[in-house]
């Protein structure tokens, strides 16, 4: 299994594919890379030669933020929205989608499971 | 979807103008507005903004991590008062 930048280990799929299990790196982007570099992207990820390994490497290190730093950077801006109060940082403190999606139904990404309040009726019999 | 970079971004112009005029003075009095859609500008940092929820004036001091946005996000026109059943109802807190 080649290594390329770090420690992402992309298995026997071809470039284009491995690329993208490296956090940051998806198909266009992939591509992109690729073509910059020449590289055919149909070769498997095994059949790379040492030095377009190193080559990959050192380009997308050079021009992409990946993995820990761009994960640092997503938290960073995040937790900038919640520092100044605004509308989109008060959803993301509250747990509520952020981009003006609808929240009476679904929205279960941001919610999380189902909380389930006890029905009126019983309520009332209680009372 | 982002405003054209060619119209650049959306100032209040009236808004603008008393901004520039308490900068003339140097004092930082709160200025009132109802202008949400107002993109805050470098220029706006440092001061006092009361702006109008619908209902109320709500008071922004503004940082620089502020500028970019419009002054409507952060003078919030929903209030949220939480779900529940009748258990919530009897701890209502009052005002507003």
């Amino acid at each position: 299994m080649p290594r390329i930048a770090g420690v992402d280990i992309p298995a026997d799929k071809p470039v284009l594919i491995a690329l993208t299990y490296i956090y940051g790196v998806g198909r266009t982007l992939s591509g992109k890379i690729l073509q910059a570099l020449g590289i055919d992207e149909k070769i498997r990820a095994k059949d790379l030669h040492e030095d377009q390994l190193s080559a990959l490497g050192a380009y997308i290190e050079k021009n992409h933020t990946i993995e820990g730093a761009l994960r640092r950077q997503e938290t960073q801006n995040i937790s900038l929205l919640r520092n100044i109060g605004c509308y989109r940082g008060m959803r993301h403190r509250i747990g509520l989608p952020v981009r003006g999606q609808r929240t009476r139904t679904n929205a279960r990404t941001r919610k999380g499971k189902r909380k389930t309040v006890a029905g009126k009726r019983i309520a009332a019999e209680k009372t | 979807m982002g405003r054209s970079v060619k119209k650049g971004p959306y100032v209040d112009a009236k808004l603008l103008k008393k901004v520039m005029a308490q900068k003339g003075t140097g004092q930082k009095e709160p200025i009132r507005t109802w202008a949400r859609a107002c993109t805050i500008i470098p220029e706006f940092v440092g001061y006092t903004f009361l702006i109008h929820n619908g209902k109320i004036f709500q008071k922004l001091f503004v940082t620089e991590d502020m500028v970019g946005h419009k002054l409507g996000e952060f003078s919030l026109t929903r209030v949220f008062r939480g779900h529940g059943g009748v258990k919530k109802k009897e701890m209502r807190i009052p005002g507003t």
